[in-house]
């Protein structure tokens, strides 16, 4: 299971997933709803791995924290890392989830400096929050704004071709989406159709490429080195079974 | 009848709650019924007719090479394939651990090209090893009993049957270690296939498996003595191919498995109650049922009798219960007990009073036995596409409440004594194989499986305690991110009662082992055969008709199966009735 490119079952991005947020010592709660966005994600036909890692890199080398405020504004609510570090997306996406659930959508949320914008629309996406506009201008001034309009359709719009899955450090600004809010002029527009493509991902597995090694680095930090009473006792039974 | 929750009453008088039935004693002394998983599929094959054919046998003359074994279903094809190969005695080992296997097996969705036999070739014996794609929806490996196989190919290639004795001792000629499906090693995800009619109850298809693993071991036998004896060889007579099973080692990996469903453990446990309580609340009983009632406890004696294990504690068990059912015969034999209104709750409360949870849970079993047309539709509400969320609307005085009603055996465990926190669940880098370390003792601590509910609740509750009522529960989560996994999880279970082992799992005491039977029981293993307490080997199919035999009456009956004898109760009161 260490090598690149492999594919693998929405049953096995569910369970690495999981793992890999927990070996970067994010909290069990965290890391399941972490391991959610990313079958979204496979579901969707993006590899997992190429867009979550950067996320758990970041809370490895505690350049982003889980420590997270909020704050009411005017016009709705602010997520802020407290640290003034960058605010980890595992979190990030788990409050703004929180916070449209209670809102019911119908004001404005800002996350600042969220490392993966990409990990909270996918958290939104995986807990059905439709009917929402995310827009965000990440660092390389790549501008991006993701229509949720139902369960099943979504929609990119951005500045440049550059990935969704790859864009970085930004403001992510969550409001409700309105009819004007679909103008394509002058961008890039990518259309999904989540079940059209979780059926093609259902019947030809989900592709994880070279960063896959590196999840399941984070992974194995969950398994226990085995010792020869370990091996011997552990699991209760013997280790010849001729009768 | 939804298929997330069977409608309940929970204030039926005759509903035992879920601080009775969840706990670990008496899910440790579980027995099959005719809800569990194995019966629901053998009354599917022959109510659609399947057709079960061998469509390949590709293999030398000591039976080492390739099989395919195909079922069709009105919709659609399975095909088991299945590879043997010689392996050296010293490494057939019946855990995750082991390398090889005499046999290892995929279930494939539909008719298996060329290129996908080769690709199987190469992936398959390797298990764990190797990778497998969507087309594969389970993969398993078998060894022989090396005993009971050589005298069956031995016996039958002189043109006689098995010892009969041997082979009851046993029970089956190979003995599965693990059968994988739902997404494992990049087999198809339940997703998939949860739509099919046919997969629509639990591990459908891992037990459409090990079923056609049950005829590959029959089939291989009688094979390698006609290789071997030529025109003198015979076949198994139609009783012994009925009684042999396939045996399956089962180790802590399930007992993850049900801690983390607890959704799917709750729908399971109110069908099996809800059958249970649906017999109680007979007042006059159904014309034959009390008969084949008198009938099941006879033959279930002589099952017991057959059910012999080296385990002392339940080998301890298993004699107390030959002594309570002879008491329950006679207790039956009165007129006078059995002939009052509402016989089968007297029957029951009897043994609850006065016998022990061994025998309270057998009896459970076959009370419900007689009543298939009261209770079989409850099969289908077995299943959950349930996914837990968070409700970040819950106010924190209302979680508050939640706790204090509904996990009250948790937080009432005093979590500071060493005792209490002996134990924890970890992955081993051996390949993942699942283990229970003890505190002090083993390393891993840091890397424990998140299945401390217990604990975690009473955690929960101290911070809650001293927490006010003002804060939201998403505010809450942001200042506490640890509790987030636990307050979900009391979200999604404290409308679902069953859901919860109401014990706590990191005790001194706790023995893995319940955990494994109350399952495996629910999946219709029989003769639970404990080696230690984290480690049970059992049979399953043991009885169950050949697929030659599903459209013969009686093909639904086939529960607490004795050797070398028929069933010796009639059917009564079920579907298969309608085939005679």
């Amino acid at each position: 299971m260490s090598e690149s490119y492999l594919t693998i079952s929405l049953n096995e991005v569910l369970f690495y997933f999981t793992r890999a947020a927990f070996g970067v010592d994010a909290p069990i709660g965290l890391s399941e709803d972490f391991a959610r966005a990313n079958m979204w994600i496979s579901e969707n036909g993006f590899d997992p791995s190429l867009c979550s890692l950067k996320a758990l890199d970041n809370l490895d080398s505690q350049a982003s924290s889980l420590s997270i405020k909020f704050e009411k504004t005017k016009e709705g609510g602010h997520l802020f890392c407290p640290e003034g570090k960058l605010l980890s997306s595992l979190e990030a996406s788990a409050s703004s989830v929180d916070w449209v659930e209670i809102n019911s959508g119908v004001s404005e949320l800002k996350i600042s400096n969220v490392d993966s914008p990409f990990l909270v629309i996918s958290a939104l996406g995986a807990n059905k929050c439709n009917g929402l506009k995310v827009v965000w201008t990440d660092q390389e001034k790549n501008q991006f704004q993701v229509n949720l309009t139902d369960s099943e359709e979504w929609e990119v719009l951005s500045s440049s071709s550059n990935p969704i899955e790859l864009s970085s450090n930004a403001d992510v600004l969550i409001s409700p989406l309105e009819m004007s809010d679909k103008s394509y002029k002058g961008k890039n527009i990518k259309k999904f159709n989540l079940a059209e493509e979780k059926l093609r991902v259902l019947h030809n597995g989900v592709k994880v490429e070279e960063n896959w090694q590196a999840i399941y680095s984070y992974f194995s930090r969950c398994l226990v080195k085995s010792s020869a009473a370990s091996r011997a006792s552990g699991a209760g039974a013997g280790l010849v079974d001729t009768d | 009848m939804t298929t997330e929750t069977a409608i309940i009453d929970i204030e039926s008088d005759f509903m035992r709650s879920p601080e009775k039935v969840m706990r670990l004693e008496r899910m440790g002394s579980s027995f099959p019924t005719r809800l569990s998983f194995m019966r629901t599929l053998i009354r599917r094959m022959a109510r659609e007719n399947w057709k079960f054919e061998r469509t390949r046998r590709e293999v030398d003359k000591d039976g080492y090479g390739l099989s395919i074994y195909a079922v069709t279903t009105p919709h659609r094809t399975y095909s088991l394939v299945a590879f043997t190969q010689k392996i050296p005695d010293e490494m057939r080992t019946d855990r995750v651990i082991a390398e090889v296997w005499d046999a290892t097996f995929n279930l494939f969705d539909g008719v298996p090209t060329q290129e996908d036999i080769d690709y199987l070739a190469n992936n398959t014996p390797k298990q764990e090893g190797g990778r497998y794609r969507p087309s594969e929806l389970a993969l398993a490996r078998a060894n022989k009993s090396l005993r009971v196989f050589k005298n069956a190919v031995d016996s039958l290639s002189k043109g006689q049957q098995p010892d009969i004795d041997l082979l009851t001792s046993v029970g089956y000629l190979m003995r599965t270690s693990a059968v994988y499906g739902s997404g494992k090693f990049g087999c198809a995800d339940r997703a998939k296939i949860a739509d099919r009619d046919e997969c629509k109850a639990p591990f459908q298809m891992e037990l459409l498996t090990v079923y056609l693993i049950r005829w590959f071991t029959i089939d291989s036998v009688e094979e390698l003595a006609k290789e071997r004896g030529g025109k003198k060889a015979v076949k198994l007579d139609k009783t012994t191919r009925q009684f042999i099973g396939v045996g399956n080692a089962t180790g802590l990996g399930m007992a993850p498995f049900l801690l983390k469903h607890p959704a799917l453990i709750h729908n399971w446990v109110v069908a099996k109650e809800t059958a249970l309580a649906r017999v109680r609340s007979i007042e006059t009983p159904i014309e034959g049922t009390l008969k084949v009632f008198l009938k099941s406890l006879l033959q279930v004696s002589q099952h017991i009798d057959e059910w012999n294990v080296e385990d002392t504690v339940q080998a301890d068990r298993i004699s107390c219960l030959t002594d309570e059912i002879q008491a329950l015969r006679i207790w039956c034999e009165d007129e006078f007990n059995i002939s009052r209104p509402y016989p089968w709750n007297g029957i029951y409360q009897f043994v609850e009073d006065n016998f022990s949870l061994e025998c309270q849970e057998m009896v459970v079993s076959l009370i419900i036995e007689p009543h298939g047309s009261l209770v079989d539709d409850l099969a289908e509400t077995m299943s959950t596409n349930l996914i837990p969320t968070f409700n970040a609307d819950m106010s924190l005085a209302q979680l508050k409440e939640v706790v204090e009603d509904s996990y009250q055996w948790a937080t009432s465990i005093d979590f500071s004594l060493k005792e209490s926190q002996h134990h924890f669940w970890y992955y081993s880098e051996d390949k993942l194989e699942p283990r229970f370390g003890s505190k002090g003792i083993d390393d891993g601590v840091e890397q424990e499986m998140p299945l401390a509910i217990g604990r975690d609740v009473s955690q929960l509750n101290k911070v809650l305690s001293s927490t006010s009522n003002e804060i939201s529960i998403s505010e809450f989560v942001m200042m506490y991110p640890e509790f987030r996994h636990i307050i979900r999880r009391i979200q999604n279970t404290f409308v679902r009662p069953y859901s919860e082992v109401q014990d706590n799992l990191l005790s001194e005491s706790m023995r893995p082992l319940d955990l494994l039977r109350f399952k495996l029981a629910f999946f219709g293993a029989s003769k639970f055969d404990p080696k230690s307490n984290l480690w049970t080997r059992i049979s399953m199919y043991q009885g169950a008709p050949m697929p030659d035999q599903l459209s013969e009456p009686n093909h639904d009956c086939w529960s607490f199966p004795i050797a070398g004898r028929p069933q010796s109760f009639p059917c009564i009161n079920c579907t298969c009735q309608k085939a005679i």
